[in-house]
């Protein structure tokens, strides 16, 4: 396992290689704001990915300059040979070195051309695929919490689109300059065949310039409106989904079809404009490089004329004007190049969130008098670079259930996620039966804790796998899987599913309530001592919620578990032994619920709350 | 695709000669297009060929035989051939245009067609409306569609513009010297069937990739939605070997294909590059056989100025263009046929002979799993409602109470059992099938809202053949549920719709207001007012108690239950039916349901 590149010098001992988080690197009072200095990162990632391919980026390098050099000097040969021919030169004599010069370049070529097109894929492959690794690592090893400021398309699109991208910058680069030599040759080799070639030449370039201009101004307007009516089809055919069951129910599909594609004819019409204009454009464009070698020949005719070129030197210089005027694939490769480096920083910017840091130990056991009691000093905890928590200091005894409740954006999700180290506090300690749940090991400590939320997301291919999350589903494990899924009672709906346990999940009907109790059932199997409860239980309806409830407390070896519930329902806080009142990231105040029920603003949290099921 | 043919579902399985056969007779139905494109493509031809002939002229003509007029005069015939053929290349793309937007068009259908038919599908299974639809729809809409078109009318210029090439080139050196094509085409034909070879798993390599970075995109998306729940799990090890394993596979799928980059190359290089070296070692001879010095240069233009870069073009097009579409044409056809009217449910001819109206609604032995080996959700349910009867179903989560409800609207066909309006059997027809919706309507939770005029919104459930209702109806229903201070705000009947900017609760008084206006006697509400305050949910569904017909509501809260004449608590075996006091006595889970909904919360 490597460290990733993206914070060099601050790797981790080989020894702790094993563990799910250990490919990243120990950031310590990492910030999420502090990804700002983006592009030297992007330079130092892809300076790191150069180095660790640079056998191969060497190998391409010479491969594309050789190419080029070959290219460069094949049409003088053959321009030479043609000559010497012409003046009746048997193949056996001068004229038949040439001939092998000529072959043995061309040979050249087509193996140099192989070379260049294996190497150029192979190292886009591997770097590509390095790059996704480091991605991979890093965002399971950062705070998912920190993860959270980017949007999961835009992190999808990153580890896939992005990082394809960011791959070619190697290959790219090593080919830069023959990219470079081969036009400049072309105009030198002009130069040297008679310079008046080369004017004629440079004269014709900004014409070609000026064509290529309008080409893109023209149909940028136009593929804007093509994809305004394709993101109207897009929008209504999702709305259309969205409203499913009733179209369903009203039998209206045919016609919901019909209105769904109306923008279509919009669609097609831009559709025809773009092609017009681009054909209008494209053969502008075609034109202009033969012209410009026509113009070259004309001019190489009269020198011919003149007794002052050879038909090889005319021949060679038609040759040489189309090289020249591969100045235009320059401007694309370059372009490459900036893509690449953008994307590069794209990635660079998901790499420079610290990994959430872990430690070395284990929860003390019950046997060392471990009495699960889990305790925060003095937290502040930020979201989105925002403070949220102000200094929180909340005790949970041992097998005792704390209810957290507050106004929607009072810190009870992070207060929540601080508790079980799904983030770490800006200041402050949890503790859990004294011990920092900063010093533990993270695969220990996700034994101990587990967590359910309001809207679980599942993961792992059947429903089965989602509750095991991670452990195997099937054999002995499978007992567990069942036994957690019915202590959530989870197991009635589950086997009414077409293939129970073994539906893939997202194949499913499941509805919020069901998947919340798919969640329990996850935080359940791995028998967890301290539980936390993010409004897990809110799609649910009063009489599953009191059932499985019961399932709820009772921990391992019989003990009570330790629970910490948010919850924005009074028959949840009224069940806890404590409840503590959030209010603006502090604690109002911490008791049972029914004296806390005496204060008018405590009852006003719950006004919204009409049992209605939703969170 | 209104007049495409239905499509048989074996078509989709044997998906290569399928595509093979339906771009040809894609193809075969647009003659006059492929007769344009042809002719446009003769200009091209024409100036390919004037490029070497008109060199060799002006040579051996003008240049080589000192009169250096007749030499430019030539080069100012290439020149004009040049302008002719850009000519005919701009034509030429409004032709491409013409095939490649109606086959846009076609994928477009297919996929809003196919997407619109999954979902409905989805959508009758519990819990199955409220899945947000999926991205992959939009996806296949803007990206995968787009794929297709570009690869499409990449291959349509590839080829032709190899083909137009080759043509005006080999016409070109016979008009020069028949012989230099004995030189040039051996290893020219040679080359085309290196790549005629390597075609094949070149596109199979190609492929793999394009499905590995699919895969990879889709566990990676699976990943990113989760990377909470994973970290709760201390699940990284598994997932990350998930995931990286499908980043393995994508880069041995890439470094694969990028070895075949060989076969092109030597392609390229004994079809394109070995000629010209074969021209000179060839060139006393040809020159002892009468070939003049400027033919040979022509020869050589056409070789490196033509050719070569034609073949450049269709050794690195073809391939992956090819594997692309048929990959992403071959994924935009699987799946259900767009649109194609399938039978829809039936009803039994009515049985009426003098005797008394039958009831509403009567369920016998109503039995329903999800699978054959599914534990059933609903066990020999007997129950009837009379015309005219309000009835309200309540029962835990899961208990089935929504496929109860999918049930009687004759959505989901029972296991055993059946479900009876007005005394006539429902046989439920396949998703997506036009059914009676004159005879019942079903408002789910999740109100459809679609963006477009209030009248819109307020008239899709209505039947085609039925004239629309007037303003006053329609403003009648938005009053009746009490919608009317919303449409107002929204600039009355005409007033557009935005979804995204209506609260789920406005949207729902929009799809009763629909509802309401519906002609059908039985009227099911599944949890249809869950998103309205209480106020509002008595309002609404008073309303539609006052509307003549039969109600069935699927109760959200409890208070349903209360203004409702008969209960149905669905709660599998101990499933109990009765009015409310009867209820209150015998049934203990409705005692629980009744004390828990109204004892919440004290204020």
């Amino acid at each position: 396992m490597t460290v990733a590149p993206g914070a060099p010098g601050r790797g981790l001992s080989p020894a702790q290689g094993h563990s799910p988080t250990s490919a990243a690197p120990a950031g310590t009072g990492g910030h999420p704001g502090s990804a700002q200095a983006v592009p030297p990162r992007a330079h130092r990632l892809l300076r790191a990915e150069v180095r660790r391919h640079k056998g191969r980026v060497a190998a391409l390098f010479l491969c594309a300059t050789a190419a080029a050099g070959a290219q460069l000097a094949l049409p003088a040969a053959l321009g030479h040979t043609l000559d010497l021919l012409l003046a009746g030169g048997a193949p056996g004599g001068r004229a038949g070195g040439w001939l092998a010069v000529c072959a043995a370049l061309t040979c050249a070529l087509v193996v140099l051309d192989a070379a260049e097109t294996v190497l150029t894929g192979t190292l886009a492959a591997r770097t590509t695929a390095r790059l996704r690794t480091a991605l991979t690592d890093r965002l399971l090893a950062v705070s998912p919490l920190r993860a959270g400021r980017f949007a999961h398309g835009d992190l999808v699109t990153r580890c896939t689109g992005n990082a394809a991208h960011a791959g070619t910058t190697p290959g790219s680069a090593a080919s830069a300059l023959a990219a470079l030599v081969t036009p400049a040759g072309g105009v030198v080799a002009l130069v040297l065949l008679d310079p008046r070639l080369a004017l004629v030449f440079a004269a014709g370039i900004p014409l070609l310039v000026l064509l290529l201009r309008a080409f893109s101004r023209t149909s940028a307007a136009c593929v804007a409106r093509y994809q305004e009516a394709q993101a109207a089809v897009a929008g209504r055919l999702v709305e259309a989904m969205a409203g499913a069951r009733t179209i369903a129910a009203g039998g209206t599909v045919e016609r919901e079809r019909r209105r769904v594609l109306e923008p279509v004819a919009r669609l097609s019409e831009h559709g025809h404009r773009t092609w017009h204009l681009q054909g209008r454009a494209t053969a502008q464009a075609a034109v202009l490089v033969p012209f410009l070698q026509l113009a070259v020949v004309a001019t190489g005719g009269l020198l011919l004329s003149a007794g002052q070129l050879s038909v090889g030197g005319l021949v060679a210089a038609a040759r040489y004007a189309v090289l020249a005027a591969g100045i235009g694939t320059l401007v694309g490769q370059l372009n490459a190049l900036v893509r690449g480096r953008t994307a590069a920083q794209r990635l660079a910017e998901v790499l420079a969130v610290p990994a959430l840091p872990q430690g070395t130990r284990t929860p003390p056991g019950r046997a060392e008098g471990g009495a699960d009691r889990l305790e925060l000093r003095g937290v502040h905890a930020s979201y989105a670079g925002e403070p949220v928590l102000r200094g929180v200091d909340l005790v949970v005894p041992g097998g005792s259930t704390v209810a957290v409740v507050g106004r929607s954006g009072a810190g009870k999700s992070l207060l929540a996620a601080v508790a079980g180290r799904l983030v770490e506090p800006d200041a402050g300690q949890v503790l859990l039966d004294g011990a920092d749940l900063a010093g533990l090991r993270t695969a220990a400590l996700r034994d101990t804790v587990a967590f359910a939320f309001a809207r679980p997301v599942l993961f792992g291919g059947t429903v089965g796998d989602a509750i095991a999350a991670g452990a195997p589903a099937r054999g002995p494990h499978g007992a567990r899987v069942r036994a957690a899924a019915a202590a959530a009672c989870a197991d009635g709906f589950l086997r009414t599913l077409p293939e129970g346990y073994a539906t893939p999940h997202d194949r499913a009907p499941l509805s919020g309530g069901e998947v919340q109790r798919l969640g329990l059932a996850r935080a359940l199997v791995r028998d967890p001592r301290v539980l936390i409860l993010d409004d897990a239980t809110s799609s649910l309806d009063t009489v599953t919620e009191h059932e499985v409830t019961r399932a709820l407390w009772g921990g391992p070896d019989g003990a009570a578990r330790t629970r910490l519930v948010v919850t924005h329902r009074a028959s949840t806080a009224a069940r806890a032994d404590r409840t503590v009142w959030l209010d603006a990231g502090r604690v109002r105040a911490i008791a049972p619920h029914d004296r806390l029920w005496e204060d008018p603003a405590y009852r006003a949290l719950f006004a919204d709350d009409t049992g209605s099921g939703h969170g | 695709m209104a007049e495409a043919p239905a499509v048989h579902p074996a078509a989709g399985r044997h998906r290569r000669p399928g595509l093979v056969g339906a771009g040809l007779r894609f193809l075969a139905r647009r003659p006059r297009v492929l007769g344009a494109l042809a002719g446009w493509s003769l200009l091209e031809g024409a100036h390919t060929f004037a490029l070497g002939f008109a060199l060799a002229r002006a040579l051996d003509d003008g240049f080589l035989a000192g009169r250096p007029a007749t030499g430019l005069w030539w080069l100012a015939v290439a020149a004009a051939a040049l302008a002719v053929g850009a000519l005919g290349m701009a034509r030429v793309y409004r032709q491409v245009a013409a095939l490649t937007e109606p086959l846009r068009d076609e994928l477009v259908r297919r996929v809003v067609g196919r997407g619109l038919y999954e979902a409905v599908t989805a959508a009758v299974a519990p819990g199955g409306g409220r899945h947000t639809p999926g991205s992959g729809v939009v996806s296949r809409l803007t990206h995968q569609v787009e794929i297709a078109r570009d690869s499409f009318a990449g291959i349509v210029m590839v080829s032709r513009s190899f083909l137009v090439t080759l043509a005006g080139a080999v016409t070109g050196l016979a008009a020069l010297a028949p012989r230099l094509l004995l030189v040039v085409l051996p290893p020219l034909l040679a080359g085309l069937a290196v790549f005629a070879a390597t075609l094949g798993p070149l596109a199979r390599r190609q492929r793999a990739v394009l499905v590995a970075d699919e895969e990879l995109a889709g566990e990676t998306g699976t990943m990113v939605s989760a990377l909470r729940d994973i970290a709760a799990c201390g699940a990284q090890e598994t997932v990350r070997r998930t995931v990286l394993r499908r980043v393995e596979t994508e880069r041995r799928a890439a470094v694969s294909l990028a070895r075949w980059g060989v076969a092109r190359a030597l392609a390229l290089g004994v079809g394109g590059r070995l000629p010209v070296v074969l021209l000179l070692v060839c060139a006393p001879w040809l020159l002892r056989h009468g070939v003049s010095a400027g033919a040979l240069a022509g020869a050589l233009t056409y070789l490196t100025q033509a050719l070569l870069p034609a073949l450049q073009s269709l050794v690195h097009g073809l391939g992956g263009a090819g594997a692309r579409l048929t990959v992403v044409i071959g994924r935009l056809r699987e799946g259900a046929p767009a649109g194609v009217p399938l039978p829809g449910p039936s009803r039994a001819p009515a049985v009426r002979g003098g005797r008394p109206a039958p009831p509403a609604l009567t369920l016998r032995r109503l039995t329903f799993a999800y699978g054959t080996a599914a534990r059933p959700v609903l066990c020999g349910l007997d129950l009837t409602v009379p015309a005219g009867g309000r009835l309200a179903v309540v029962g835990p989560s899961g208990a089935g109470k929504s496929t109860l409800a999918l049930l009687i609207a004759g959505l989901l066909r029972p296991t055993g059992g059946e479900v009876l309006l007005d005394g006539r059997p429902v046989v439920a027809g396949p998703p997506g099938a036009p059914v009676r919706a004159e005879e019942r309507v079903l408002i789910p939770q999740e109100a459809y809202v679609f963006t477009g005029t209030v009248r819109e919104n307020l008239c899709c459930l209505l039947p085609d053949r039925t004239a629309p209702p007037g303003d006053p109806s329609l403003l009648g229903a938005v009053v009746a549920v009490g919608a009317a201070e919303l449409v107002d705000r929204l600039g009355g009947l005409d007033g557009q719709v935005e979804p995204a900017s209506l609260s789920a609760g406005e949207r729902q008084q929009l799809a009763l207001a629909r509802a309401w206006l519906s002609p059908a006697p039985l009227a099911v509400l599944d949890e249809a007012t869950s998103r309205l305050d209480p106020a509002a949910e008595e309002h609404a569904e008073r309303a539609f108690a006052e509307r003549p017909g039969t109600l069935v509501v699927v109760a959200h809260r409890i208070s349903s239950a209360l203004r409702a004449d008969r209960v149905l608590v669905l709660d599998g075996e101990r499933t109990a039916c009765g009015t409310h006091a009867e209820l209150v006595e015998r049934s203990a889970l409705y005692r629980d349901l009744t004390a828990g909904w109204t004892a919440g919360p004290r204020v």
